[in-house]
């Protein structure tokens, strides 16, 4: 038969309170290894990017900012800009003027596929260089097809217009039904009174779901610090618009906000050779989109059956 | 209160106990977190840049491991229905695991959510009332919600569970039972609140579909009992095999001698009721009438008091000492508890006439009451001692294989039903042969030059079918094919809604540009971390819950020293 194991005796309890030196050891050089560990898979935060300060941490939202609040953050950022560029900026918070609604119309007939507008977006508006975030998308899509599944994104001919050929740039079409708004979980994207979407760059969480959400693929992400050659800025700024960006937030096109709320053109207007652009005013009955909207008989909103009602509009010289 | 804390004060103790093994898998499992966490502060310092993710891939495998994980928390839970809605008593123990996953899995999804965060310095704005919640517009919001809720109810329940368990006093209803139904419908609502993340956006045609949500929930039910398979099985493993080496008189040979036995007196009756005090409530003229039915064994250690596979009629209260059940599973022996003055053993097979399903052996020198089945009917004839002993029987903690094939059907039928809805999906894309079905066509054949997806998704679908003909087939009712089975599951369906579901939805871009996904090493890191975190908490939880189930760590013995010091089995003899 056998026996179970067993001690005939049991060993006397150790002193339970008191720590043995082993275990004090043992403790200690587990507890010094754990923290060395730990210090070592923190250090690549020494390398931070862009250490958020208090004052950005707390910084309000747009919308429950008093005027006051708003002065002092506009001061900030030109301290902040000028520090880091060394330019002091003109940063301004332009507000939305009554009985304006803002409206883009582009000639399909005329556009080149130049991309000139592409380049202009990125000098007026402080895009990032490296990697360069460009607002506007040039589509080369063959004759007779809307098909955008058919486009060519990365056409690099000797020489533009291409027979064969048409051309569409989409950027952001400033929905009347935005589904980039919906989406957002903090209220960081939302339509102003002009029509024209707006980010709050210091509010937006950088989730990207507005990003899955777009169906015309407008917004973009600032994946790493934006990297803008000092002498390439551009100083006349809006808290809305083109101020620049920081790490890991949404930006898209904005219709240029520091040039339309100050009563000028935006810069892929002005910079179109073929005078494929026209932006304007659709309440005012005498503007050239309204008289573009009024008298073509085709013109197309892209994605229509998606239910956003851009205010973006194609049309053709017939 | 105190209470409260010195209970957890003593489960936080206990999970710094455990043998080398259970050193050398947390500790491994810390290195993975480490080093997951410095992929993290690398991204935190540089951006999402060092991610495999862009502009026309805007969520990678963060998001994917997020989406399969909501399933796992969900299918968690949804093991509270068998036993609360169907009382089926073999997952009775396996409902507590169950939440314990829920709450690794819900921990790692929030961890999986904030480092997909461009700006994670930020959250506070996602915070009601102190930030700007887009509430009920965004369905980011709503997940927010009910993730954060499921949290809470999920800790709530369990931890309510185990300190009631721990104090061995019976829960209150009102205090559980309603957070329980709460938790089942919260189950299902976080899952598809998950799901209309992305049915909710008109703009990707593959995602856009009504579909979506059903196939998170058969996908879910499927992935999530498998891992419970797999959890509990380990769980099995380590309690028994810690134990190895225990023995009982004739392991090696001939039977032991019958015990020592004498008449019960009153006094032995009165002796019970110090520990159990229930028994105070049965009157004179019963007890008068049950002693000549009962009579005390006097045993030495390794003394077996009933056999496994026996039927007889006889049940056991232990007056002194303490008595090890153990049970034989092919071959090996594992210890299902070890029960102390006061506790009662073999009534089961003296109540309902089964086998014994365990060997109960002294551990100690021990005196035992043993009461045939009518004496303990007329005992029980007592309602609070009816009472405690029905109880005690519900409260066991037994990972039986009845309860892992219980499981298994749960996964059989979800399965069927996954592939059922994939087939359909797949049908309604190809066979309406639609613009739409671009995304698809990535996934499953690939476009021209494009096809990173292409093995992947059909490793899942061969996975998935494989799974379910072993489902369909008797062989998954062994172990062993059922685990091979339950991998399969995981494997199959973290790929199919995962990487299958969340990177097609961005290929091409809503202006028709291919551009593909892989994930960067840093990224993949970061998930290893988080994965290993999620381990790292589930099986602390585990450790925690296992002795307070089995009643090692309680109350009664609060200042003694912990049940732990001799890992993981109290039962151990050589102390």
């Amino acid at each position: 038969m056998d026996k179970p194991p067993q001690s005939p005796a049991r060993p006397p309890a150790p002193p339970a309170p008191v720590m043995g030196r082993r275990s004090f050891l043992r403790t200690s050089a587990v507890l010094t290894t754990g923290l060395a560990a730990l210090a070592a898979s923190l250090k690549p935060l020494l390398e931070m990017n862009d250490f958020p300060t208090m004052q950005r941490f707390l910084q309000k939202y747009y919308k429950e900012m008093t005027p006051q609040d708003m002065d002092k953050v506009l001061k900030r950022i030109e301290e902040e800009v000028k520090q880091e560029y060394g330019l002091r900026p003109h940063v301004r918070d332009l507000k939305p003027m009554d009985g304006v609604e803002f409206v883009y119309c582009l000639n399909l007939t005329r556009c080149i596929g130049c991309r000139k507008c592409v380049h202009a977006c990125v000098a007026e508006n402080n895009q990032s260089r490296d990697p360069e975030i460009q607002y506007i998308r040039v589509l080369r899509l063959p004759d007779g097809s809307l098909d955008i599944d058919k486009a060519d994104h990365f056409y690099a001919p000797e020489s533009v217009p291409e027979k064969g050929y048409f051309y569409m740039p989409v950027q952001c079409q400033q929905c009347k039904n935005p589904p980039c708004v919906k989406v957002c979980p903090v209220h960081a994207t939302w339509q102003e009174a002009d029509g024209i979407t707006v980010i709050d760059y210091d509010w937006c969480i950088g989730c990207r779901y507005c990003e899955a959400a777009c169906p015309y693929w407008a917004r973009r992400f600032n994946f790493t610090k934006p990297a803008i050659p000092k002498e390439r800025l551009n100083p006349d700024m809006a808290y809305l618009g083109n101020r620049p960006r920081r790490q890991g937030v949404m930006e898209k096109c904005h219709f240029c906000i520091q040039r339309a709320r100050a009563g000028r053109y935006p810069a892929c207007l002005e910079v179109c050779p073929a005078g494929a652009r026209k932006f304007g005013n659709i309440l005012d009955p005498n503007s050239e989109v309204s008289y573009i909207l009024r008298s073509k008989r085709v013109f197309i909103q892209l994605k229509e059956e998606m239910g956003t009602s851009p205010r973006f509009f194609y049309y053709f010289d017939v | 209160m105190r209470n409260y804390f010195v209970f957890l004060g003593r489960c936080a103790g206990v999970a710094f106990e455990g043998d080398w093994r259970y050193y050398a898998w947390v500790g491994l499992l810390s290195v993975i977190c480490l080093l997951g966490l410095h992929a993290y502060c690398r991204q935190f310092a540089q951006g999402l840049i060092v991610t495999g993710m862009s502009d026309e891939v805007s969520w990678g495998v963060y998001i994917a491991n997020f989406t399969f994980l909501v399933g796992v928390a969900a299918a968690a839970v949804m093991m509270v229905i068998p036993v609360y809605i169907y009382k089926n008593e073999d997952l009775h123990d396996l409902v507590i695991f169950g939440e314990l996953l829920a709450v690794a899995a819900i921990l790692m999804c929030l961890a999986f959510v904030t480092v997909d965060l461009g700006r994670p310095d930020r959250f506070w704005h996602l915070i009601p009332g102190i930030g700007q919640f887009n509430f009920p517009k965004s369905m980011l919001s709503w997940d927010v919600i009910v993730l954060n809720g499921y949290l809470l109810l999920n800790v709530h329940i369990c931890g309510y569970l185990l300190y009631c368990r721990y104090r061995k006093s019976k829960p209150g209803k009102w205090f559980y039972i309603p957070f329980v139904f709460i938790a089942i419908v919260w189950a299902v609502s976080i899952h598809t609140v998950t799901a209309f993340l992305y049915v909710g956006l008109g703009g990707r045609p593959f995602w856009n579909s009504s579909i979506v949500g059903p196939r998170f929930l058969a996908s879910a039910f499927t992935a999530g009992p498998a891992l419970i398979i797999l959890a509990m099985q380990v769980v099995r493993r380590v309690t028994s095999s810690a134990s190895a080496g225990v023995g009982w008189r004739e392991a090696g040979g001939a039977p032991s001698p019958p015990p020592k036995r004498r008449a019960a007196s009153a006094e032995d009756l009165v002796a019970l009721t110090r520990y159990l005090p229930e028994i105070g409530t049965v009157p004179m003229e019963l007890r008068q009438r049950l002693l000549p039915m009962a009579e005390v064994l006097v045993v030495e250690p390794g003394d077996v008091l009933l056999r496994q596979g026996e039927t007889s009629d006889k049940a056991f209260f232990i007056l002194r000492g303490c008595v090890v059940v153990k049970r034989q599973e092919g071959g090996r022996f594992r210890i299902t508890r070890t029960a102390g003055p006061g506790e009662q053993f073999g009534e089961i097979t003296a109540l309902d006439g089964t086998p014994r399903t365990a060997t109960a052996f002294a551990e100690e020198p021990s005196l035992v009451l043993s009461l045939s089945a009518e004496a303990l009917r007329l005992l029980m004839q007592s309602p609070q001692v009816e009472r405690i002993v029905r109880s005690r029987m519900s409260e066991r903690l037994l990972i039986t294989d009845r309860a892992l094939m219980t499981l298994r059907s749960i996964v059989q039928v979800s399965m069927l039903i996954n592939v059922f809805l994939l087939a359909n999906e797949v049908f309604k894309e190809f066979y309406s042969g639609n613009l739409h079905v671009v995304s698809s066509k990535y996934l499953f054949v690939g476009l021209e030059h494009h096809h990173a997806l292409v093995p992947w998704i059909w490793t899942a679908i061969a996975f998935n079918l494989a799974a379910m003909v072993l489902l369909i087939l008797p062989v998954s009712r062994s172990l062993k094919w059922l685990n091979v089975t339950c991998v399969l599951c995981i494997v199959g369906i973290w790929i199919e809604k995962g990487m299958g579901l969340v990177i097609p939805g961005f290929i091409p871009t809503p202006l028709g540009e291919v551009m593909e996904y892989r994930p960067s090493l840093n990224e993949t890191l970061v998930c290893f971390g988080i994965w290993a975190f999620g381990l790292l908490c589930y099986t602390v939880f585990l450790r925690m819950s296992v002795p307070i189930l089995q009643g090692r760590l309680s109350k009664e013995n609060e200042g003694a020293p912990e049940p732990s010091h001799h890992p993981p089995a109290a039962a151990s003899p050589r102390r």
